[in-house]
């Protein structure tokens, strides 16, 4: 992407594309132009517009770490024109990015500290970057939860990574599904992702929570986090909207003043609540 | 109620009143020129469920042809005009509307009367050069489409985007594409308020697309839009002593 | 600031040799509708001169309607991306007024303070403005009530103040200094503007909205207040400080161009979802984002009330929607 415009996106190469559940595929993007793989710097929680020449943008947090060099992923589900676009393409396709926009979790800041993850479905994605770049450095963070849950099995985006996760006794990983959603086979939990979390609580003692999912998660999944003691500005989010161009200027994600692209994507739960219910 | 009253600006504005009060700001004079049946179809209007409606000529039909379309039955409305000796006249159901339209169905203005005249008078080429010409200047603000109440639909085809169906962009043939298809979806349903032509920001006249399809429609199947409460479509329907001579 | 005067009788000898210096010179054109355009003129003589205000603001200058990103070709698996920057001609825009040339100025803030535009800055770094004070106005007009008056200089290269026989001419940028012709400016001592300038009432105090506006959202007047607006992009489309847009692809999968083209917020799609889930679901919710945007999130972050007072987008609505009104409304204590 040219630094002098941020309208000129990077050529990616799709080297490996994995189905991860029903319309949900992860990509392994690698920069086509080797000196961009060397320039090319993000933190946890940035996205990138991902497009297919004729059809346009989409938007996605980068699901992989940056400590994990060579190469990027994004975890997307098809649902519109463009991601249906990107769906159809092929291992050794080459896609555009831009990127990469958007704040960071603030993660040196929670050195020491214990790190609770909430999350259902499609948004385990944006959670995903952040978690494996905590993996990466695991002797910086205190003790690791992640609460994760999908409406049935076959919805779990991830398997691999998280029986990688359970099998370390340094994660506590606790991994539902939606009553109804359990297969025969099914060993792990059952029950929505709030009630697993209310019979799990966490200890919010010299710890930080990141919560990001479906509105109705995060309706019930809050105030659980509250009341075990979470204060507002110690529980993060990601927040997502229609996005366009993502420098801040096509107006089309503004939340009030917040434009969730550039201001955003990460928020801590007192920054949402001063803001119009607009996402 | 949906009426008029005097912006600050001192231009009659749509306005809409929910207490009885506020009756005292309604006027009516011949720039009232809205045609307020669109907001018949606006979800905040429709809760009202009671609603009266200050209809100029165009408006009213507006309203018959609307009816003839199955609109608005699930609101009571009662219509109001003003006639041109400045009597305030109360229809008592749509069967008077009814009479009252077919009773005043006018002739085309003077204004649109030469402009159609000169724009038959162009030959093939003339004509699509004055057309692209006018459209090159097209903003897509979809103005027209906002204001005519023959545009209800709730997804319009601009807003598909699998695939996108008219090019988004104001270009010029994207710009085409847009008229094209809206004139073919009003053909024979356009009532001719103008609205359309009236309030373009650039000042295309786009209502006379469809003052022509509506007069070529009337020639070949004598159908007229905004007549008759039961009303004759002509694209849609067929009937054994329609003509075939087109096909060659 | 320098200060000149010009005949009268030179301002068409100024204006033809603009054109003949080959830079592109867009002015007030009177069309057929009766509305007037910026359009681009070969001479003085097609320049209109008796209206009081174009139907749309100058900012396609800078922010076409329709712009090309970049175009693309793609063969044999791989794709080629071509923008071109490099081809902006010298542009004048003579005849705005000065609410129009200070939009310029929040234009320029917009584009270019964070994640500067390139296209933008191109553009701008091409284009002179050369602004005529308004010697009346109508009662679409509310410049006053925003901090802007009919003879502010704000944001233009130069600005012509007609007084009788002479126009008085004060330049506030190198950029203007470098159009002037030393033949035809005369220096001249400070002038006052006063009578050769529209009177125009002012609506409401900006101090006062900038304080009641901090809890407006929640005002039960938004519901009453947008009834009448259909949903349309005209106000934003001829407004001068407008900038939303939308990127389009448009072209097959061998060949395109991407394109960036003027979107309005009034629009029901704007922030729809791919998953149908719309965060401004109805119009109510859309025209208060248009009136909060324009009256406080542009003052939070940029310091300025984007609102020039030009009344272009009460002229042009077709529901005739008036922004002052509405704001008084929704502001009321």
């Amino acid at each position: 992407m040219d630094k002098e415009n941020q309208y000129l996106p990077y050529k990616m190469r799709i080297a490996k594309k994995t189905m991860e559940a029903p319309n949900i595929q992860t990509y392994r993007l690698e920069f086509a132009d080797p000196t961009d793989a060397e320039t090319f710097t993000f933190k946890a929680g940035q996205f990138a517009e991902y497009g297919v020449l004729g059809e346009g943008e989409c938007t996605f947090c980068i699901a992989s770490s940056h400590l994990r060099k060579g190469y990027i992923e994004c975890t997307f589900r098809s649902t519109g024109r463009v991601t249906k676009a990107l769906a159809n393409c092929e291992e050794n396709d080459l896609i555009t990015l831009r990127g990469p926009f958007g704040n960071t979790f603030p993660i040196e800041d929670w050195y020491g500290k214990n790190v609770v993850f909430v999350t259902g479905g499609i948004a385990l994605p944006p959670l995903r970057c952040v978690i494996q770049t905590l993996l990466d450095q695991r002797e910086k963070f205190g003790d690791i939860s992640i609460y994760y849950g999908a409406k049935s099995v076959e919805d779990l985006t991830y398997k691999e990574e998280l029986k990688a996760w359970k099998e370390r006794d340094d994660v506590n990983l606790f991994v539902t599904v939606d009553p109804g959603g359990e297969t025969p086979e099914w060993d792990g939990l059952i029950g929505f992702v709030p009630t697993i979390l209310e019979q799990n609580l966490p200890k919010s003692e010299n710890a930080i929570a990141i919560i990001a999912g479906p509105p109705i998660l995060i309706k019930m999944g809050m105030p659980i986090l509250s009341k075990c003691g979470f204060p507002n500005d110690k529980i993060f989010t990601t927040l997502e909207n229609r996005m366009k161009c993502g420098v801040g200027k096509c107006g089309h994600c503004t939340v009030g003043k917040t434009y969730v692209c550039k201001d955003g994507p990460v928020f801590t739960y007192e920054e949402v609540l001063e803001m119009p219910l607009e996402y | 109620m949906i009426g008029f009253k005097e912006a600050l600006t001192k231009q009659p504005v749509p306005c809409f009143i929910e207490n009885a009060s506020e009756i005292e700001q309604l006027i009516y004079t011949k720039d009232c020129k809205n045609n307020l049946s669109v907001y018949l179809h606006k979800p905040e209007v429709k809760q009202a469920k009671k609603i009266g409606l200050l209809a100029n000529i165009a408006t009213l039909r507006a309203l018959v042809q609307l009816i003839s379309e199955n609109q608005f039955w699930d609101i009571e409305l009662t219509v109001i005009t003003v006639n041109d000796k400045d009597e305030v006249l109360v229809f008592a159901n749509m069967e008077e509307v009814e009479a009252y339209v077919q009773a005043n169905f006018p002739d085309y203005t003077e204004e649109e009367t030469k402009l159609l005249e000169y724009l038959e008078s162009l030959s093939r080429e003339e004509r699509w050069k004055y057309w692209t010409d006018q459209f090159a200047s097209c903003i897509k603000c979809y103005a027209c489409h906002a204001v005519c109440p023959m545009c209800y639909c709730p997804q319009c085809t601009v807003e598909c985007n699998q695939p996108q169906w008219i090019k988004l962009s104001a270009q010029t043939t994207g710009n085409l594409e847009w008229h094209t298809m809206r004139a073919m979806h009003l053909a024979g349903r356009c009532i001719n308020c103008g609205e359309c032509g009236r309030i373009c920001p650039v000042g295309i006249p786009v209502h006379l697309l469809t003052v022509k399809m509506n007069q070529d429609l009337f020639k070949e199947f004598g159908t007229r839009s905004g007549f008759a409460l039961k009303g004759d479509y002509a694209l849609n329907n067929f009937k054994p002593e329609d003509k075939e001579g087109f096909i060659k | 600031m320098e200060i000149k005067t010009i005949t009268t009788e030179n301002i068409p000898t100024f204006f033809n040799n603009l054109v003949k210096s080959g830079k592109i010179v867009l002015a007030p054109v009177l069309k057929q509708s009766g509305k007037v355009f910026f359009e681009p003129v070969q001479s003085y003589d097609q320049v209109s001169t008796d209206y009081i205000q174009t139907a749309f603001s100058a900012k396609s200058v800078v922010f076409p309607k329709v712009e090309e990103l970049f175009s693309y070709v793609r063969k044999d698996g791989d794709f080629t991306i071509t923008s071109n920057l490099t081809d902006v001609p010298e542009t004048v825009v003579w005849g705005l007024r000065p609410c129009d040339s200070s939009a310029f100025n929040y234009l320029t803030d917009f584009f270019l303070k964070e994640n500067p535009d390139a296209y933008y800055k191109v553009r701008k770094e091409h284009t002179t403005l050369i602004a005529v004070s308004c010697a009346k106005a109508d009662a679409a007009c509310f410049c006053t009530s925003v901090g802007l008056t009919p003879g502010s200089t704000t944001g233009s290269d130069i600005l012509l103040t007609v007084m009788g026989d002479v126009y008085y001419a004060e330049i506030s940028t190198e950029k203007g200094k470098a159009v002037l012709d030393p033949t035809l400016f005369i220096d001249s001592p400070e002038k006052s503007k006063d009578e050769y300038l529209a009177k125009v009432e002012t609506k409401f105090s900006m101090d006062q909205i900038k304080e009641r506006i901090e809890n407006a959202y929640e005002s039960a007047e938004w519901k009453h207040e947008s009834m009448g607006c259909f949903g349309c992009g005209a106000c934003a489309f001829s407004c001068p400080t407008c900038t939303c847009f939308d990127i389009q692809d448009e072209g097959t999968t061998e060949s395109g161009k991407r394109l960036r083209c003027w979107d309005a917020c009034g629009l029901g799609p704007f922030t729809k979802h791919a998953s149908g889930h719309n965060p401004r679901p109805n119009q109510t919710a859309r025209r208060r984002q248009r009136l909060m945007h324009k009256f406080k999130y542009s003052v939070e972050n940029l310091g300025v009330v984007s609102c020039v007072g030009c009344g272009r987008c009460i002229r042009v609505c077709p529901a005739h929607l008036n922004i002052f009104e509405n704001i008084l409304n929704v502001t009321k204590a």
